[in-house]
């Protein structure tokens, strides 16, 4: 087998030696608590869907009243775009074009990312101000904390790059820190996965 | 009760002991739950004593809570889950004591030992620590300590990690503990189905003692699993296909399986219960659009495959020394890897059956009871396959085929009473009657109970260096049996006279000499227990005379055996090549198998470090204030744990390196002393003879 | 992977074929996402309209697996990645899918009044 292709892309390839093979059992551990993390989404997916109903809604605002199509959409172009901008992180990383370059991108990843977050909560409070509390009625409940979850994870993601640049900025570019850049890579997209299916099945399924 | 929150201490005054209430009132509940908290501040200042005067608080630091070793780990977790399983069985006799005295009449409801809502604390706590405090780090604790060693690896793959997972089950045990001496714990049984455990039906702070205990330990739980996965992929020693993996692996790998994936649903349940509690959320509320069946589902989606989690890694102990007591190879390997898989697969697909009578539909309940009972076939194949392994072997019978042979009778007929429960139409009949109780307990003691000692007994030397005793291992084993034969069989019966579980009080007098039975049975139980102590406590005074410094004292034929007794901190001196299935046994065959290696390298072993401790502090002030309300105690807990990992993550840890001198000559000195042995053959295995080297002609298995 | 990459990488080779991965990736998820959006403005009907977006909504996830994060078939490690997802994609249809039959039938046990013709099928006539 040859070393190179073990983390093709994301990762490092031949040239990063030590970091390549702790690169392999890392990041395939946090593959696998990523998948824990999937499946606790997919239950309060399950969870909002057995929600959305006139019963689940209990009387209190629904879909129509509430979401905002526009805003979802600004918040998935946001997070598409801060996704897509980790690629920037990974390949600056492979191709060691210098940190400054990583950190670059990082920032621009975190901004990003802070865009999302912000028309998330400016929702957020829009809702409640319509009466969509989470208190409010059990789909709501559900609603607040799928989209919350998520946000949350967004905003861990956000400190995560923080705390990244300044190991950069501290260590430097050494193997451990490639390889926690690595998981930090897997983690972001993940988060764009997630949200996917949130502007779905959360917001376009249920304003059909 | 939330209108007098101190901003200082929250919830917390002074009439929260039990003490206040047996100042209050003395009756037999409070000195009960008095002398249940004395005992819980005795124990404590008892050890605190001890550890003072004997001056182990610096080395218990160094050695032991700092050290990221999964060995050492693993024998922290047992020993986490020995001094938990103590407290469940004196709770169990107290229950059983209560019902034995519980004969009420319809004028005189109240009667018995405790009180109806100590009663329903009684069976709350002794349901969560059973599962979640004494089964699961039993098991965890034991493939930490071999699973590594088996695979022929150095240590687990996240080592710190290890700890920090080790450190969060502990706090959620120290979070249950102190339920004993500070508040209340929950009424609403080890599942704690809202809408009961709601705000609304139970107020204060008993459900929330349980859901941060949960969540913390899970979270924990779920790392473990993460930790043993990523440890079978990628740690294996060279050679180490997988189908070469001891079955004991095998299992591990199943276990890790389920952790990762059945534990985010308990997650889930949990932290959607404490939004409604803490947010007035309404998930599984009455009103405003609440459903409390998902509760239930969400729960038992977990639940399920937990069970499995708790009897795999019992039924790999058994795997092993089927093989190894009865000098034979393991029967059916490959069947019993297919059947190990099978069962964790299934078991996501069958957790409807614990909640038939929930009033869905009958297509919905015959889809879940026809894969319950399909479950039961690969649990069917595995104990013919470890029959057919003790077929015609030498069998010996130390402990843990005492142990072993207890499985067989009674797993057996737990195993069936399953697959009566498995048809909804029968469920309806007595689900929710002592005869459930006496089914889950007649799978769960006999399989995960017995699976554990056994497995404890025949690795204890490894870890030591000494044996455990036999004799009293095999009383121990057979006090076990008994007592639990008396305490649920009679259930069994109770539940089919139309006895309801959990019922503090009843009105009919039939159920009374059943009642005395099992009563009888609990006090076995108690017996047992001190029969447990009394195996660790003679076995340590005898350590010189028990001391197997070998390594091998029961012939084995995994790579574990190849090691000195107790095993060093690195393990091996050098990672094997694997060349067979059961390398060592293999290794026996072709002759000479203590033959050094080659050559000597440095080692490098993770560094120690107070990482899991701190982490562990901080979820245990977090869960201890969110119980309380003491805000400004949770927050900064909160904010400690991302802390504490940011600062870490800013350090450059080197590891720790072992130089090869010190390898080769810790080695060396075991080489030696091996070929100084006497070789003993497996009739004498028990005699003091035994001193770790087996006589390796008559290796068979 | 397109093609495997053998020891020796020329680095501007390399990282023009990664930005040209990444740039499919992000056109395609942008179209998905695009089309998700069209679908449920237009005039279609509502079971066309939610036939489309789960279609858009997965397609996107395969396109993210594959362009972002690499996973694929080939390749040891995208490999033992790649099934491990789709492991536990199967379990969590279990879990999810399971949910929602569970759920949807007591459901419709519970609200027979207001819900159509769920409870007939549910309930057979005493």
């Amino acid at each position: 087998m040859s070393e190179t292709n073990l983390y093709p892309g994301l990762n490092l390839g031949g040239g990063h030696g030590e970091a390549h093979e702790q690169a392999e059992s890392t990041v395939f551990g946090f593959w696998v608590f990523l998948m824990s993390d999937l499946i606790i989404f997919g239950i309060l997916f399950a969870s909002y869907a057995s929600y959305l109903d006139p019963i689940g809604m209990a009387g209190g605002p629904g879909p129509q009243d509430l979401f905002d199509m526009k805003s979802v959409a600004i918040q998935t172009a946001f997070l598409l775009v801060g996704g897509t901008a980790y690629a920037g992180v990974s390949l600056a990383v492979k191709y060691e074009t210098g940190r400054a370059k990583v950190i670059g991108w990082l920032l621009v990843c975190a901004t990003l990312g802070t865009g999302f977050l912000f028309f998330e909560v400016k929702d957020f409070i829009d809702q409640a101000g319509k009466g969509g509390l989470p208190q409010a009625s059990g789909w709501l409940s559900s609603y607040w904390a799928l989209v919350g979850l998520h946000g949350i994870h967004v905003l861990s993601g956000i400190i995560w790059i923080g705390a990244m640049a300044a190991q950069i900025l501290r260590r430097g570019l050494d193997d451990v820190v490639k390889v926690r850049l690595s998981m930090l890579g897997v983690f972001w997209h993940f988060l764009d996965l997630i949200w996917v299916g949130i502007f779905s099945f959360v917001f376009l399924v249920p304003l059909l | 009760m939330s209108l007098d929150t101190s901003p200082v201490f929250g919830n917390l005054d002074w009439n929260v002991t039990p003490y206040t209430d047996l100042l209050r009132e003395v009756n037999s509940s409070t000195i009960v739950g008095a002398g249940a908290a004395s005992m819980l501040v005795l124990g404590a200042i008892a050890g605190v004593g001890l550890l003072t005067y004997r001056r182990w608080w610096g080395p218990l630091y160094r050695n032991w809570l700092t050290s990221p070793d999964a060995k050492k780990i693993g024998i922290m977790y047992i020993a986490l889950a020995l001094i938990m399983m103590a407290r469940g069985i004196i709770e169990g006799f107290v229950m059983r004591a209560h019902q034995a005295t519980a004969l009420g009449t319809l004028t005189q409801e109240e009667s018995g030992l405790v009180a109806p809502d100590h009663f329903a604390q009684l069976f709350s706590t002794h349901g969560t620590i059973m599962i979640f405090f004494v089964a699961m780090p039993l098991l965890i604790g034991l493939i930490n300590f071999v699973l590594p060693q088996q695979l022929g690896a150095r240590d687990m793959a996240f080592p710190v990690l290890n700890q920090v997972s080790l450190g969060l089950t502990a706090a959620g045990a120290a979070l249950v503990m102190i339920s004993l001496l500070i508040g209340k714990f929950g009424t609403g049984g080890w599942t704690m189905y809202p809408p009961y455990t709601g705000i609304d039906f139970s107020p204060g702070e008993g459900v929330d003692y349980w859901l941060w205990a949960i969540l913390i330990s899970g979270v924990g739980s779920t790392l473990t699993g993460m930790n043993f996965a990523v440890t079978i992929f990628k740690e294996r020693a060279p050679g180490m296909h997988f189908m070469r993996m001891p079955l004991f692996c095998w299992t591990g790998l199943c276990v890790a399986i389920m952790l990762i994936y059945a534990m985010p649903a308990l997650t889930v349940s949990s932290t959607m219960l404490v939004l409604d509690r803490y947010l007035d959320f309404h998930f599984f509320t009455n009103d405003a659009g609440g459903n409390m069946m998902n509760y239930a589902n969400i729960f038992w989606m977990f639940g399920h495959p937990e069970v499995y989690i708790l009897i795999l890694p019992a039924f790999g102990v058994f795997s092993e020394i089927s093989s190894t007591f009865s000098g034979k190879r393991l029967y059916g390997y490959t069947s019993l890897v297919i059947a190990s898989m099978s069962i964790a697969v299934i078991s996501f697909t069958v957790w409807l059956h614990h909640f038939f009578t929930m009033g869905q539909s009958a297509g919905v309940n015959i889809a879940f009871g026809i894969a319950t009972m399909i479950i039961g076939v690969p649990t069917g194949v595995k104990i013919y396959d470890w029959m057919a392994t003790m077929w015609r072997g030498r069998v010996r019978i130390t402990a843990p085929i005492v142990y072993l042979t207890g499985f067989f009778l009674l797993f057996v007929i737990g195993g069936l009473s399953g697959i009566i429960l498995a048809n909804p139409s029968i469920d309806y009949q007595v689900h929710n009657s002592t005869f459930l109780v006496a089914h889950f307990h007649n799978v769960i003691i006999p399989g995960v109970l017995y699976g554990m000692l056994a497995g404890i007994h025949y690795w204890f030397p490894k870890a030591f260096g000494f044996r455990l005793s036999e004799k009293w291992g095999r009383i121990t084993a057979i006090l076990f049996v008994g007592g639990f034969i008396f305490t649920f069989m009679p259930l069994y019966v109770l539940g089919l006279m139309g006895m309801p579980r959990r019922s503090p009080t009843f009105q009919n007098p039939d159920f009374m000499p059943w009642m005395y039975v099992a009563v009888l049975g609990a006090a076995l139980m108690l017996c047992a227990l001190a029969s447990l102590a009394w195996t660790f406590w003679t076995s340590y005074r005898n350590r010189r005379a028990l001391a197997v410094p070998g390594g091998d004292p029961w012939n084995g034929s995994t790579l574990e055996w190849s090691t000195p007794a107790p095993v060093p901190e690195w393990t091996f001196p050098h990672i094997p090549h694997v060349q067979a299935r059961s390398d060592w046994g293999e290794m026996k065959r072709a002759g000479d198998p203590w033959k050094a290696p080659e050559e000597y390298c440095d080692i490098e072993m993770p560094a120690s470090t107070a990482h899991g401790l701190l982490i562990a502090g901080a979820s245990f002030g977090l869960g201890f204030a969110m119980v309380w309300h003491v805000w400004w105690l949770a927050v900064l807990s909160f904010l400690a744990i991302p802390a504490l990992l940011a600062l870490r993550g800013m350090r450059v840890i080197e590891p720790r390196i072992i130089p090869a001198a010190q390898v080769e000559e810790a080695d060396r000195r075991f080489r030696q002393q091996v070929a100084n042995l006497a070789p003993v053959t497996r009739a004498e295995e028990e005699t003091e003879r035994n001193r770790g080297v087996p006589d390796i002609s008559e290796f068979a298995g | 992977m397109t093609k495997p990459n053998t020891g020796e990488l020329d680095a501007e080779d390399g990282a023009r074929e990664e930005i040209r991965r990444y740039a499919v990736g992000f056109f395609a998820s942008l179209l998905l996402t695009g089309g998700a959006f069209a679908a449920v403005l237009s005039a279609l009907p509502t079971s066309w309209k939610v036939v489309l977006v789960c279609m858009a909504a997965l397609l996107q996830i395969v396109t993210h697996l594959r362009n972002f994060l690499h996973l694929s078939f080939s390749g040891q490690q995208s490999r033992e990645d790649l099934l491990l997802v789709l492991f536990s994609v199967c379990l969590l249809a279990i879990m999810a899918g399971g949910t929602w039959y569970i759920m949807s039938d007591l459901g419709g046990r519970m609200h027979q009044s207001d819900e159509t013709g769920m409870a007939a099928h549910a309930m057979p006539d005493p």
